[in-house]
């Protein structure tokens, strides 16, 4: 028997399985089409075709990535959202509609609110209140519960969300009301905002139990559903998902806080970058991946993936933010990306004023780019990649794909040439620069506006387009130095299959770092470990694996934004000082000022369980003599490299044909079945022992 | 040598990017939540002529103030100011908006020649004046409403003249914050001058003038080709604030717009005088509202910067409510006149685009102000906040219920913020009930917020407007729901207050608001029956309600729609 563990994402185009043989370090891949409406019917055959092509193969995990929940709340692909309540103090059942009062555009006369997920005549307000020390200032009127809970049960609700003033600091009303749900309508699911999101402020701890409770259904009969399918095959693994924070959770976990795993795919790109980084040694990394419609950009400082801890779940992305108010925002640790229409399908156009703009439009898989040769008229980046002889102009994916250069020229001729007086190859190189600096703004988000000097890092280029653009981001971001790993294409996977699980808890305790009880809160993280213990358990992680992250969120007293400080064990008056000097550190880092004298307020304890698996191995290869084999240059064609403003005779060479310690001198292009990594003019590739491209930035001349 | 349109692109991109970028160094640097959590200021580049060149998509009631604001703010320092200068300033009659908006100007410097300037304008919660907060309902002339700083060089060789400070923060309540905010202000003009220095690096000076030139001269030509789709004609509209603070008297602002080929004229002859209470609106007011409603119009996504100006001649005649000159008081122009004024442009553009107006939003920003000494520890305290009401009904869509409209954007403080820290307890957050404006697309609905009173004693002032006048509906739609404001006794008798009112409250007082709703857009009786009985069920409207204003039966019993009942009744109503 050969062990495997195996990962699955499901993206909108394709499916993928990759499977990754545990005793050799080897993976493979399996590519479906994927099935919108039921998205488990191309997972199966995806298993079914992986078991078909290894005969003796024992899967030892399942690690899924899936969009359901983003595509539930958007209202796509038929997912009915299951009915269900809301329970609020009385007087205040609106506070989920209100929100925080503002539009999230300025300037349009239409906009429009994203549509509530809890109809008004199904939203209850309850006789009680606690106050914002936790005093109970009305006791909870239980007889009017026990009437609303029958009425729950007339209107058939499915699932309930119960999310009452101050219920952070006593949660004493909602967990009564919890258990007389449950007592009289056993089979409707609950979701409490004191266990969902214990802390302050009562919006967003609404909103994030409100998503908890309309996703609970949908996804856990679509995890029951797929595993069931699967066992159906033979294939008994345990069945892990990635969330959003970019740890995995079982199935049984996961389908009790769905709200966990809203962005399920996005975060693994990241994580195969940190464990990319590990593996080599490299703490600080941009992570840069570049697929056929979108770029998406991510730092991992000192090994860890950067997070924030709050999301808009479906909402809209404006210049690469994310749009306030345009979604649901839910409170969960999620991996910190930023995001623009970028990729290779995406389209140029000449607008009223005459300016050349790409995106935010993508020509998507069908038509394609202009050269796909499959109707599409509209140039787009990978047209203009094809134009400056970047891209391969006979074929791609290994000949899978044939290119017809001419329709690339014809349709930025037409579309751009014709509107505005530039040549072909101005044009097309404008549409790269223009698309190079959207993309460099993504990228400076994660860096220069949380802090971090860009000059710090290394430039982790993958996705099939990414390798093309990472000389001309890192150079004007002065990276010196970018990893284009082995399968570029396949790369996210490798976050599926390296993540750790990860259970996230939290108690709130607003207390002035001077007044805090250093026992209280001692015995607030050991009753978060016990419970974190706990969910390792139930999810077979051995204690030997078993990892506690203490930390701490911090503020000045008086400001509204928390900063997250890990601290460590056990604490004491010492431990706490060091966490409120490392607050003003990083608040010096963020923000660019700190106040020494100034009180700082305790607001949050948290605590990350880890379950730490074993990391894949990677093949390591000897090494051989620097200059590549004869037979690794396939061609030389004319690619036009900005630096000298035109086309160069270049050497292509294949990726699959370079030998470990293989050393290229810029300019050069490298073509593999997946991707085309650019060298630019001043930089140099080299072939490191597991067969991935470094490229770095050769001493310019001056 | 003409330069590549690509690069012109890239610096366009960048130029908006590093406003962006100083904006939210501004904020995270900023110490007070107004500035914070609010986002109540505006991050600018300028060319070396002083022209806009660059604005970020921040508050709409700075956008048009900016550019006066540099223009006339430099003027007395003629070739006097040196690298590492900042002149701070917030004169309203050179900045272009009220006191407690402070300017900065940061000019840039490259070989010894200034090459632009970065600039920011942020609202700070206090600057002294006879009510806390700088926002008294019954100023008389501005001297009462704060501290009036003149432009002055604040920052020299990169540091605070420590003496001008010293007499700003004699004159403000929390000058600790104000200091902190001010420091914020200046990393923000200094991020903004790096960024403009390394494009200068990279493309070199006379590429940055040019294509900032070109930048300009491309909205000018897009706003161009965006007003020439406009009909052409002269069109007229007017309307009211209800009071002026001192005085029950109503005041008119009257607009009349002229589209001629490519370009607008627009008016405001007709306008009353000036006022003495604080509701003046200085230039930069008004003309932030044109260019908003014009951004809103048009395409949002034209770079905003001096070309957008070419193209539209505004004429505001001097000591009228909208052009006032000093003394007059200006606080409230910035928060109630210039919603009336976006109020006053919309219905004349209603006659020229009807199709891309909303009917009135709830055309106030319930400016509540409240504080006093805390029992629980012997220190004063003041919670500032605005309160969101109904947006106006569109064609096709109902307006959004309890959101910011037009010039303010700015966010509500969470309950379990404020009872922490101030001696208030909610008892109610809700939607308003039969507060939207009938139409065949609803009005909004404004919203229900009541607090009661912890402490002893405290002052209470309001500031707002549309208690007496409605929002108006379009094309047969209803006006949406009128203000209102009290104060409930332990007693339970209900005091109704004025929209502009300072008055002391007492302990277990509560107070209570309903804020506006917006107006309808098209005849209510042709509503579909299906969206108002949804309303019925969600208690947006009353049953009363959807048989008198919408002429739907309902079997109350049920709650079915009573089809025959209704054809009738809807029959009988056109006919009225």
């Amino acid at each position: 028997m050969v062990k495997y563990r195996v990962s699955i994402d499901i993206g909108g185009t394709f499916t993928d399985l990759v499977a990754l043989n545990e005793e050799s370090g080897e993976i493979l891949n399996i590519k479906v089409p994927s099935t919108p409406r039921e998205p488990a019917k191309a997972v199966i055959r995806t298993f079914r075709e992986f078991l078909r092509k290894t005969s003796d193969a024992e899967v030892s995990v399942i690690i899924h990535a899936t969009t359901i929940a983003t595509n539930a709340l958007l209202g796509q692909l038929n997912l009915e959202l299951p009915k269900t309540a809301l329970i609020t103090t009385k007087g205040f059942r609106d506070i989920i509609e209100i929100g925080r009062q503002r539009r999230h555009e300025l300037y349009n006369l239409f906009i429009q609110e994203p549509r509530t997920l809890i109809p008004r005549r199904l939203r209850f307000g309850v006789e009680e209140r606690i106050g914002p020390k936790g005093e109970i200032l009305t006791p909870l009127n239980k007889t009017q519960v026990k009437s609303l809970v029958q009425q729950l049960g007339r209107e058939n609700i499915k699932t309930v969300a119960v999310a009452l003033l101050f219920s952070y600091i006593n949660p004493k009303h909602e967990r009564e009301i919890g258990e007389m749900l449950k007592k009289s309508l056993p089979k409707i699911y609950v979701s409490l905002s004191s266990e969902i999101a214990p802390e302050y402020r009562e919006y967003e701890r609404t909103s994030t139990a409100v998503v908890n409770a309309v996703l609970t259904p949908i996804v856990s009969s679509y995890l029951n559903d797929l595993q069931r399918k699967i066992r159906r095959l033979g294939v008994k693994a345990p069945l892990c998902v990635m969330q959003s924070d970019g740890g995995i959770a079982t199935k049984s976990i996961v389908s009790k806080k769905p709200v966990s795993m809203v962005e399920s795919g996005p975060a693994a790109g990241v994580i195969a970058s940190a464990f990319y980084g590990k593996l080599l040694g490299i703490g600080n990394i941009l992570s840069f991946d570049m697929g056929g419609t979108t770029a998406k950009a991510g730092a991992i400082k000192e090994a860890t993936p950067e997070v924030v801890s709050e999301y808009e779940v479906a909402g809209k992305v404006h210049s690469g933010r994310i749009v306030k108010g345009s979604g649901y925002p839910v409170r969960h640790p999620f991996i910190d990306l930023a995001e623009c229409s970028a990729g290779g399908g995406t389209i140029a156009w000449v607008d009223e004023g005459k300016a050349l703009q790409v995106g935010p439009i993508s020509a998507g898989a069908e038509p394609g780019p202009a050269c796909y040769g499959k109707g599409g008229k509209q140039p787009t980046v990978t047209d203009a990649n094809v134009v400056l002889g970047r891209l391969n102009p006979r074929y791609v994916l290994g000949g899978e794909m044939k290119i017809y250069p001419e329709l690339s020229e014809k349709a930025i001729s037409k579309e751009i040439c014709e509107k505005i007086r530039l040549e072909l190859t101005e044009a097309a190189a404008g549409i790269i620069k223009i698309a190079n600096s959207a993309m460099a703004k993504i990228l400076r988000i994660v860096s220069v506006e949380r802090g971090h000097d860009p000059r710090d890092f290394v430039l982790m280029c993958f996705g099939g387009a990414g390798p093309m653009h990472g000389c001309a981001l890192a150079e004007e971001l002065k990276i010196t130095e970018i990893i284009v790993p082995n399968n570029p294409g396949l790369f996210s996977a490798y976050g599926l299959l390296a993540a750790d699980f990860r259970n996230n808890l939290i108690k709130a305790v607003m207390k002035l770092m001077d007044e805090v009880n250093v026992k209280k809160i001692e015995a607030v993280f050991q009753r978060l470990e016990l419970k974190g213990a706990k969910l390792l358990e139930k999810q077979h992680v051995p204690k030997v694996n078993m990892r506690f992250i203490r930390q701490m969120d911090l503020r000045y007293f008086g400001q509204s934004y928390e900063l997250t400080i890990p601290t460590s064990k056990p604490l004491t008056k010492e431990v706490l000082k060091q966490a409120v000097e490392s607050f003003h550190k990083k608040h010096m880092a963020i923000y660019g000022y700190a106040v020494k004298d100034e009180l700082v307020e305790l607001v949050n304890v948290k605590l990350v369980a880890v379950g730490l698996i074993e990391k894949p191995k990677l093949k390591e290869q000897p090494l051989h003599r620097e200059k590549p084999p004869k037979e690794a240059i396939t061609a030389k064609r004319k690619v036009f490299f900005e630096q000298n403003n035109d086309y160069n005779e270049t050497p292509i060479y294949r990726r699959e044909k370079l030998k470990i310690g293989n050393v290229i001198n810029g300019p050069a292009v490298i073509e593999q079945y997946d991707a085309t990594t650019v060298v630019y003019p001043d930089w140099m590739a080299s072939v490191d022992r597991y067969g991935n491209i470094i490229l770095s930035l050769r001493n310019r001349g001056n | 040598m003409p330069i590549d349109p690509i690069t012109v692109e890239v610096i366009k991109g960048a130029l908006t990017y590093a406003t962006e970028e100083m904006g939210i160094a501004l904020r995270n640097s900023a110490y007070s939540p107004n500035i914070k959590e609010r986002m109540d200021f505006s991050c600018t580049i300028f060319d070396h002529k002083k022209r806009l060149a660059a604005q970020a998509e921040h508050i709409p009631v700075h956008l048009g103030s900016m550019q006066l604001a540099v223009q006339k703010g430099l003027e007395k320092f003629k070739g006097k100011i040196e690298d590492g200068d900042m002149i701070l300033f917030n004169d309203p009659y050179i900045s272009g908006t009220h006191l407690p908006d402070l300017t900065l100007i940061c000019p840039i410097f490259y070989e010894g020649k200034i090459i632009a300037y970065s600039a920011n304008k942020a609202h700070h919660s206090d600057v002294g004046g006879k009510a806390p907060g700088s926002m008294a309902g019954d100023a008389t002339e501005i001297y009462q409403e704060g501290i009036i700083v003149p432009p002055v060089r604040f920052v020299k060789k990169n540091v605070i003249d420590k003496e001008i400070a010293s007499i700003l923060l004699s004159n403000i309540r929390t000058p600790e914050i104000r200091l902190g905010d001010l420091r914020a202000q200046m990393a923000a003009n200094l991020l903004g001058k790096r960024r403009i220095l390394e494009l200068v690096d990279r493309y070199g000076i006379e590429t940055l003038h040019k294509a900032t030139e070109e930048i300009m001269d491309y909205s000018e030509k897009r706003m161009r080709i965006e007003i020439g789709k406009m009909p052409k004609g002269s069109y007229s509209a007017e309307d009211y604030l209800e009071n002026t603070g001192t005085s029950n008297k109503k005041v008119k602002i009257k607009v009349t717009i002229t589209v001629k080929k490519n370009q607008l004229l627009i008016d405001y002859t007709g306008t009353d005088e000036q006022v003495n209470g604080p509701v003046n609106a200085v230039l930069g007011v008004t003309l932030s509202g044109v260019y908003y409603v014009l951004r809103c119009l048009t395409d949002p996504s034209i770079p905003m910067n001096e070309g957008c100006y070419r193209p539209v001649k505004v004429h505001v005649p001097k000591s009228t409510l909208m052009n006032p000159t000093p003394p007059a008081p200006v606080a409230g122009g910035n928060v109630e006149t210039s919603q009336r004024n976006v109020d006053v442009l919309l219905k004349a553009f209603a006659q020229i685009l009807p199709e891309k107006v909303c009917a009135a939003c709830q055309g106030t920003m319930n400016n509540i102000a409240v504080g006093g000494i805390n029992p629980e520890n012997g220190k004063p305290w003041t919670f500032y906040e605005t309160i969101a009401g109904g947006f106006g009904g569109r064609k096709g869509i109902d307006g959004v219920d309890a959101v910011h409209s037009h010039m303010t954007n700015t966010m509500n403080t969470p309950i379990e913020a404020i009872e922490a820290i101030y001696p208030i307890r909610f008892l109610e957050y809700e939607l308003r009930k039969d507060g939207g404006g009938p139409g065949k697309w609803r009005g909004g609905v404004g919203l229900e917020r009541s607090w009661m009173l912890l402490a002893p004693s405290a002052t209470l002032s309001v500031l707002a407007e549309r208690t007496k006048i409605p929002p108006w509906g379009l094309y047969g739609g209803k006006p949406g729901a009128k203000g209102e404001y009290y104060v409930i006794k332990p007693n339970g008798k209900r005091v109704k207050l004025r929209s502009k009112c300072t008055i002391r409250m007492g302990k277990a007082d509560i107070f209570l608001v309903r804020t506006p709703g917006g107006g309808g857009y098209g005849n209510p009786l042709e509503r579909y029956p299906e969206l108002v009985h949804r309303d019925v069920l969600d208690e947006m409207v009353s049953l009363e309600a959807a048989k008198k204003d919408y002429g739907l039966v309902i079997n109350s019993a049920r709650m079915e729609i009573n089809w025959k009942s209704t054809k009738q009744l809807r029959l009988t109503k056109s006919k009225i």
